[in-house]
């Protein structure tokens, strides 16, 4: 029952150079947390070499030169895991998916179709490499074995069985464990401590006596060192990807024909969905563009979209991707569609009979995205006040229904103001006079009625924050009167104290 | 005129962003007369406060904003929290003030207190109340209650207050929901008829400080910058304005502002009248305080004179005559006398004690036992303990043993003068580089491990060049400076430094009174269970004529208390530290070659860089010796030439012919502070006050700008009495340079003889010394691995924690033979120094301590016996003890001992508890050499096998490095290489940059200096490698020894993680 393992090292870079080719022999590191606060999380052995540590700084990791960095991208890894998947799948339908940069194959019977196993573990890491990615293989006769020595050794490793401890031996402690979490440190420390400096060491304790001190797990980590476990493999469940995919004979300009194709993408998604008693909490679709070459992961259009409610309606789904698409058009001719969706449980609701009938899920959504065409995304959703001082921060939440009841509430228990006042969006333009610090004379360009001598003044109020951003504010406001025909009419002038600008900002009632 | 009676400084802790002195010299620019300061519940900043006022012509009223928290269904009107600005009009208002914050501190946890209403009626008779700000009783009413709760309020205040004590407070921050309360506040005012007052609840002194109290803010409420919302400022206005500023402001209202200064006429209180009296000491009836003390002293001269020679003891007698004359005058013998009662209840409970600082300049303090030191025997001069024109008390400090032994003269004093009598003085925590980098960047919102990286690259070299500023270590952190963020950051630490973040207690501080201590300022509880502290730092009471009694603790003491003990029971011989032999040759031949490791106050490597050239040969020796390497003397260009005026090198003289008397016993060359004080009386015809004026500037931390004023005084006096320019460098030098920090002499004396003391102990008691050393760490200047491994070579034995044999503290244990390592073979012989279960890493005390009691029951016959007999052993415990050879007597070795304590922590559980243990080999390999290095070094920080550097001699001679024995017989210049163990790393601020490395291998101690270019090119190696290789020229200067580095070398010898002390 031979077991074949592909293992990526230094997977986050891997996945970069599979994007940028031309990046591999130089020293690569990838860097990970939001800026100014980047950390290095991944290296080649080229950056390793040259001196970069993981940990380090974007600063420091410059300071030494002549290392490329990348910021680290949950997409490439992705597409860069798909591939591995892919080609482990090329070779075996039983494929366990052990984690990013692992794969374990079921190898057994394979011999007659890729030859020996020596040369099937060639096979593997030349395609592998032809997807971009250099990896290191195994074969043994059991996963566990299998995949310590892809992770142990650099190249193609085959072991044969009742070799495997005498193969693994050399190994370090280490590379029993994949994460160093506390239980990991635990045991490497008490080795450490006992002298245990390799897997050879730690197969030759006795057995009794190591498990009357490490427990059962440290019984099976010896029978890790000597390759000795026997596990099932844990296949991927293949069944719940739903992805689709259409190489196009010519390239598509138009997003019509597109919608044609998509159309008949989503009826086979949505049914083979629904056939699972499931409906999609996602679609993702992928464009790979003329001229693009799919292992650079340059040209490839990707568009995602994550439903609030998971739905199984092929119509809405087209109609979604349509506004989508025009609202974000791909920009060049393209080649591939690949369609993949996310399912998701069907949800279960019951209306109150008391509330009020909420606009359905799938309007709504329809809605919503038609809205976001016009003003753009981040520009629909509920207003949420902001915790600040500045004068009418807000800030958009998605929109949920049914939680304006709250809002409502906390409106009407807010005291009432004497006054109220109107606000012009956005507030207009104004040359000031000032004298004494008072505002004197208001010229109001864009409406001539808003001009002329300040009768009286009140103010300033002034606010200022956010001092440690660099969108600072300091505001100072006035409420001025001046005189409209025969009345007289009180505005709100706003006076921006870091540009020098005043404006008229409302006028009260 | 307008006059600012509402502020707060950064004493309200994180609710203000200046210091004290800042808003005074804003106060001071715009010509106010007067300024109250109304800290959070407290006077913490009132002296400062008052100091500076004093200085700038200003006068400083007192008050605080006292927390309020009165239940809702209570006095109708006051209800809920608030802040009460309460500002001090007389004397019994200050007490009022301090005895209602005192209440409200004790009863409650620290920074939670709240008055109560009976309280506030109880205590407020002398003060006067204002309405407040955006936290005072009128906002909280408004905001509770509108108009009707807001009258209630005002009804109430008035009445606990009476009419002419309110003010309705307006305060105006171009916010409109603040006007509005402000024109409720006018009606208010109008219908009580009560008087308006303008403030502007000022928090800082300039606008551009508001960012600091925003991010306060911030760090009070546990947010960051960008999560605390609204609870940050709206704007940048409660900074002090100008009287122009707040006359426009309050335009429309001109009484608010007339009525400042109306308001400010009425308060007469400052702190010049703080009503302290020292506590009198209870005598036998028929008896003066004076008469009992004059009874005491000569008590005493009999013991301390009685056999000296005619000539002295009448210069004893004259001097004590005088001196008690004087005592007298001044009415200080109730302060001896208690001073005099606190040494003898040390005597009684066999506490070690000795006086130190200027009381060693007293015949009286000497025959009275508070002192060790013969001030008569000695010349020295009185006065600078206690003169007729200063006016001040004298300061005596008193040394203990740290720990316990300093605890339990602590609560002897609490016992006899009362809880409210006696007190601590405060310690303000200020914010440093480290705690700025931490917090500042907490509020910006920066992650831990961030914070970790600049927290830990803003390190304490005592030097810093424009290099090793604030901005490049940043840099070292990777940070980049150029990012506006991290700018920000940047700016913000560095305006933080030196404010105060909270309050600490001091060490040794204590302030005793008569009558309530906590009518002259207010107490608080301290962190440490039965303990009170005053608001003040002891700075702040010498301001304010305050007494105090410095009980300090001294390792070193606690270090001789225990040698004594050990030998007493180990060496069966009885030690007296009053009786050691005078003239010792051991000691004086072991100070004169450096061999001072452990010593104290002459252990440093710059100490024993100078102790050859010295050459100490008598006590007189060791007082300048102590006294020369002091940054004073250093920066003022003294040491040098002392040293080769001492070796005849150059002519011994003075500056001016009228100083030789002054100056003559240290060569020509000033030393101590009280020659310093003599030259500016003989030079520049200094006054008795001006003296003690420069003595205050040369002991002050806040003494830069003083200094700059006395140098100016100095110059003129000179230029009178015809000192030639030259001369007055000289001069002006010397007196600047000791502003750094110089000793008196009498100082030196005391630390002289805990020197002397500590040398003799380690000459001729070894074992017990280094014992007892060991058990006081940390202390001094070496890590315990090097007492070790001096110890060693100088012949002891040392042997390996066993947990058959070892207690909780390094002992002696009696062995038949001694194996000599290189070096004099010491009274020590026979006996050998078994380190103690303390120095397990991880081990606690109370488990150790069970352990020593099963083995007084019975051995333990086996690991598993350990285990059971106590079962408090921790897995990790056991281990630690395993891996470093603690368990070799019950097993085979230290890893057969790992291998059974791997079984023997599993409980069986009762069904199996009573099978026999069974008996498995251990299959794991014995540690090699390095593998031990590695868990000593690991495990208890030290290693008694051979040191690291002994295993590799072979390779490191191949390599061309020299032992650091070696140096001694080799030429001066020769070029060379040294190796080993980084045991110190300084770069003292007196020495330009350079940096000092200690490198110790199997042999001794060898030293390098690394230029500051070296240092920036190696900076990394140096600060972060264990073991180096220094190459450069040897420099021989009378056996001062050193090398000059010219190339720096990592050097790999073990990866045990061995430690250095760095950054002295």
């Amino acid at each position: 029952m031979p077991y074949a393992c592909i293992f990526v090292p230094d997977f986050p870079v891997e996945a970069w150079l599979r994007a940028e080719p031309e990046l591999r022999g130089q020293a690569v590191a990838v860097l990970e947390g939001k800026a100014p606060l980047q950390r290095i999380v991944a290296t080649n052995e080229n950056a390793r070499g040259a001196g970069i540590r993981l940990g380090m700084t974007r600063l420091q990791a410059e300071t030494g030169g002549g290392v490329v960095l990348r910021v680290r991208s949950a997409q490439q890894e992705a597409a860069a895991h798909a591939a591995l998947l892919d080609c482990a799948q090329s070779f075996s339908p039983r494929v366990e998916d052990t984690s990013d940069d692992t794969v374990l194959l079921d190898v057994a019977g394979l011999e007659a179709l890729f030859g020996p196993l020596s040369r099937m573990a060639r096979t593997m890491a030349q395609r592998t490499a032809q997807l971009g990615l250099v990896a290191q293989v195994a074969v043994a006769a059991n996963p566990d074995a299998a995949a310590l020595a892809a992770r142990g050794f650099s190249g193609v490793t085959v072991i044969s069985e009742g070799k495997e401890a005498e193969e693994l031996g050399r190994l370090p402690l280490e590379a029993l464990f994949t994460n160093r979490q506390a239980e990991a440190e635990q045991f490497l420390e008490t080795l450490e401590r006992w002298g245990i400096r390799n897997l050879r060491e730690l197969a030759a304790l006795p057995e009794a006596p190591l498990s009357g001190r490490l427990g059962q797990e440290g019984l099976h980590l010896q029978q890790l060192a000597r390759g000795a476990t026997m596990r099932p493999l844990v296949p991927a469940e293949e069944l719940l990807v739903f992805e689709e995919g259409i190489e196009l004979e010519y390239p598509l300009v138009l997003l019509e024909p597109l919608a044609f194709l998509l159309a008949r993408l989503l009826e086979q998604v949505c049914a083979r969905v629904g056939a699972r008693a499931r409906v999609i909490q996602e679609l993702r679709l992928e464009l790979e563009l003329e001229n693009g070459r799919r292992e650079r992961g340059q040209n490839i259009f990707q568009r995602r979209l994550r439903l609030p409610v998971p739905l199984l309606d092929a119509k809405v789904f087209l109609k979604l991707l349509q506004l989508d698409l025009q609202a974000h058009p791909p920009g060049a001719p393209i080649v591939k569609i690949h369609l993949a969706a996310e399912p998701a449980r069907p949800r279960a609701a019951q209306s109150g009979l008391f509330q009020p009938a909420l606009p359905e899920p799938e309007k709504l959504e329809l809605t919503l995205a038609r809205i976001a065409r016009v003003v753009g995304e981040d520009k629909v959703g509920s207003p949420e006040l902001c915790d600040t001082h500045r004068p009418e921060s807000f800030q958009l939440r998605r929109f949920v229904p049914g939680d304006s009841e709250a809002e409502t509430k906390s409106v009407s228990q807010s005291r009432s103001l004497v006054t109220a006042s109107r606000i012009f969006r956005p507030p207009w333009i104004a040359a000031v006079t000032v004298q004494d610090g008072k505002p004197m004379h208001i010229d109001c360009p864009r409406r001539k009625e808003v001009s002329g001598k300040v009768l009286w003044a009140s103010g300033p109020w002034r606010s200022s924050g956010d001092w440690w951003e660099q969108e600072g504010w300091s505001h100072e406001q006035w409420d001025v009167a001046l005189q409209q025909g025969d009345g007289i009419v009180l505005y709100r002038l706003v006076r921006d104290l870091l540009r020098g600008k005043w404006f008229v900002e409302g006028a009260y009632d | 005129m307008y006059v600012e009676l509402h502020a707060r400084s950064a004493f309200s802790f994180l609710e203000g962003a200046s210091l004290p002195e800042h808003l005074i010299a804003s106060g001071a620019k715009f010509e106010m007369p007067v300024m109250a300061l109304l800290d959070r519940d407290g006077v913490y900043g009132a002296p400062r406060f008052h100091m500076a006022a004093k200085k700038a012509g200003m006068k400083a009223r007192v008050g605080a904003e006292v927390s309020c928290k009165f239940p809702a269904g209570g006095s109708a009107g006051l209800r809920g929290q608030f802040r009460l600005p309460l500002l001090v009009s007389d004397r019994s208002g200050y007490q009022n003030l301090c005895r209602l914050i005192t209440r409200m501190k004790l009863r409650a946890p620290k920074g939670e207190g709240a008055v109560r209403f009976e309280e506030l009626q109880e205590h407020a008779g002398g003060l006067v109340c204002l309405t407040g700000g955006d936290e005072g009783p009128l906002a909280a009413a408004l905001a509770g209650g509108g108009m009707e709760a807001a009258r209630g309020c005002i009804q109430q205040l008035k009445n606990v207050f009476g009419e002419s004590c309110v003010y309705v407070e307006l305060q105006r921050h171009f916010r409109r929901e603040q006007e509005t309360r402000n024109r409720a506040a006018m009606a208010i005012a109008s219908s009580f008829r009560l008087p308006l007052l303008a403030t502007n609840g000022v928090c800082y002194a300039t606008a551009a400080e508001r960012e600091l109290c925003d991010v306060f803010t911030a760090i009070r409420h546990h947010r960051t910058l960008a999560t605390a919302g609204r609870l940050l400022s709206r704007n940048s206005e409660r900074h002090l304005k100008s009287p122009k500023q707040m006359q426009e402001l309050f335009a429309d209202l001109p009484e608010a502002v007339a009525n400042t200064l109306e308001l400010s006429s009425r308060l007469e209180f400052t702190l010049e009248d703080l009503g302290y009296e020292f506590p009198r000491y209870p005598v036998p009836v028929g008896e003066t305080m004076m008469s009992f003390l004059r009874e005491r002293t000569w008590e005493g001269f009999e013991g301390r004179y009685g056999r000296a020679a005619e000539g002295l003891r009448g210069r004893a007698r004259s001097q004590i005559e005088r001196e008690l004359k004087l005592i007298e005058k001044l009415e200080l013998s109730g302060y001896f006398l208690i001073v005099w009662d606190l040494v003898r209840f040390c005597r009684e409970q066999s506490i070690l004690v000795q006086g130190r600082g200027s009381a060693a300049n007293s015949a009286v303090c000497y025959s009275l036992g508070i002192t060790a030191v013969d001030p008569v025997g000695m010349d020295l001069l009185f006065e600078r303990f206690l003169s007729e024109e200063r006016g001040e008390w004298p300061d005596i400090d008193l040394d203990l043993p740290s720990g316990d032994q300093r605890e339990r003269v602590i609560q002897y004093l609490y016992q006899r003068y009362g809880e409210r009598g006696a007190a601590m003085t405060a310690n303000v925590i200020t914010y440093r580089s480290r705690m700025a980098a931490r917090e500042m960047g907490k509020a910006l919102g920066f992650d831990a491990e961030t914070l970790e990286k600049v927290s830990d690259a803003v390190s304490n070299w005592e030097y810093r060049d424009a290099k090793d500023a604030f901005d490049y270590r940043f840099r070292d952190a990777g940070l980049d400076l150029r990012h506006p963020r991290l700018r920000k950051y940047f700016e913000l630490c560095v305006a933080v430094q030196d404010l105060p973040r909270h309050l600490g207690q001091h060490s040794g501080g204590m302030v005793i009174c008569q009558g309530r201590l906590d009518t002259v300022v207010p107490l608080e509880p301290a962190s440490m269970p039965g303990r009170v502290v005053v608001q003040w730092d002891k700075e702040d009471c010498a301001d304010l004529g305050i007494i105090k009694v410095d009980l300090l603790g001294l390792g070193m003491m606690a270090v001789l208390e225990d040698s004594l003990k050990i030998i007493r029971t180990d060496y069966g011989e009885e030690v007296e530290l009053a009786h050691l032999p005078a003239d010792d040759p051991a000691v004086y031949s072991a100070l004169q070659k450096a061999d001072t490791i452990g010593m104290f106050q002459i252990e440093s490597r710059a100490q024993m860089s100078c102790l050859p050239r010295l050459q100490p040969r008598n006590f007189y020796d060791i007082v300048v010796q102590v006294a020369i390497i002091r940054p004073g003397p250093i920066v003022g260009q003294m040491v040098n030439p002392y040293l080769q005026r001492r070796m005849g090198r150059e002519q011994v003289m003075y500056p001016h012919p009228s100083l030789e008397p002054v100056l003559a016993r240290t060569l020509g060359v000033p030393l101590f502070q009280e020659q310093l004080l003599r030259i500016a009386m003989v030079a520049a015809s200094f006054t008795g006050g001006e003296a003690e004026e420069l003595r205050r500037a040369m002991g002050f931390k806040r003494s830069q700008a003083r200094m700059k004023e006395i140098e100016a005084k100095l110059r003129s006096g000179m230029e009178r009495n015809g000192l030639t320019q030259a001369a007055q460098e000289q001069i002006i030098t010397a007196i600047t340079s000791f502003a750094l920090y110089g000793f008196p002499e009498s100082h030196a004396a005391s630390f002289a003889l805990i020197a002397y003391a500590s040398a003799y102990l380690k000459c001729h008691y070894l074992a017990a010394f280094t014992a007892a050393l060991l058990n006081n760490q940390p202390m001094g200047f070496y890590r315990p691995a090097t007492i070790v491994k001096d110890a060693q070579r100088h012949g002891l034995k040392v042997l390996r924690i066993d947990v058959l044999k070892s207690g909780w503290d390094c002992t002696l244990e009696t062995v038949s033979r001694i194996a000599g390592a290189q070096g004099e073979t010491t009274a020590s012989a026979g006996l050998a120094l078994r380190m103690g279960l303390r120095y397990v890493r991880g081990l606690r005390e109370e488990t150790a301590q069970t352990i020593v009691k099963q083995r007084q029951l019975g051995r333990f016959v086996s690991i598993y016996d350990l285990v059971h007999r106590v079962p408090g052993l921790r897995k990790d415990e056991l281990n630690k003890l395993a891996e470093i050879g603690g368990l070799n007597s019950l097993a085979a070795d230290r890893r057969d001992a790992l291998w059974q304590v791997g079984r023997a922590i599993h409980d069986p559980g009762p069904l199996l508890a009573e099978l026999p243990v069974p008996e498995d080999r251990s299959p794991l390999l014995p540690m090699d050499g390095e593998e031990r290095l590695v868990a000593d070094f690991r495990g208890t920080g030290l290693t008694v096998e051979p040191h690291p550097t002994a295993y590799h001699r072979a390779r490191m001679q191949a390599m061309g490095i020299h032992p650091a024995s070696e140096l001694s017989r080799l030429r001066n210049g020769q070029h060379l290489r040294i190796g080993g163990c980084v045991i110190a790393r300084q770069r003292p601020g007196t020495a330009k940059g350079f940096v000092f490395l200690s490198l110790e291998d199997e042999t001794g101690v060898a030293n390098a200096i690394i230029t500051p270019d070296l240092f920036e090119k190696n900076r990394r190696l140096i600060t972060c490698e264990q073991f180096l290789v220094v190459e450069g020229a040897l420099q021989n200067q009378d056996n001062v020894i050193s090398v000059k580095a010219e190339r720096i070398l990592p050097l790999s010898i073990t990866r045990a993680p061995a430690e250095s002390h760095d950054f002295h």
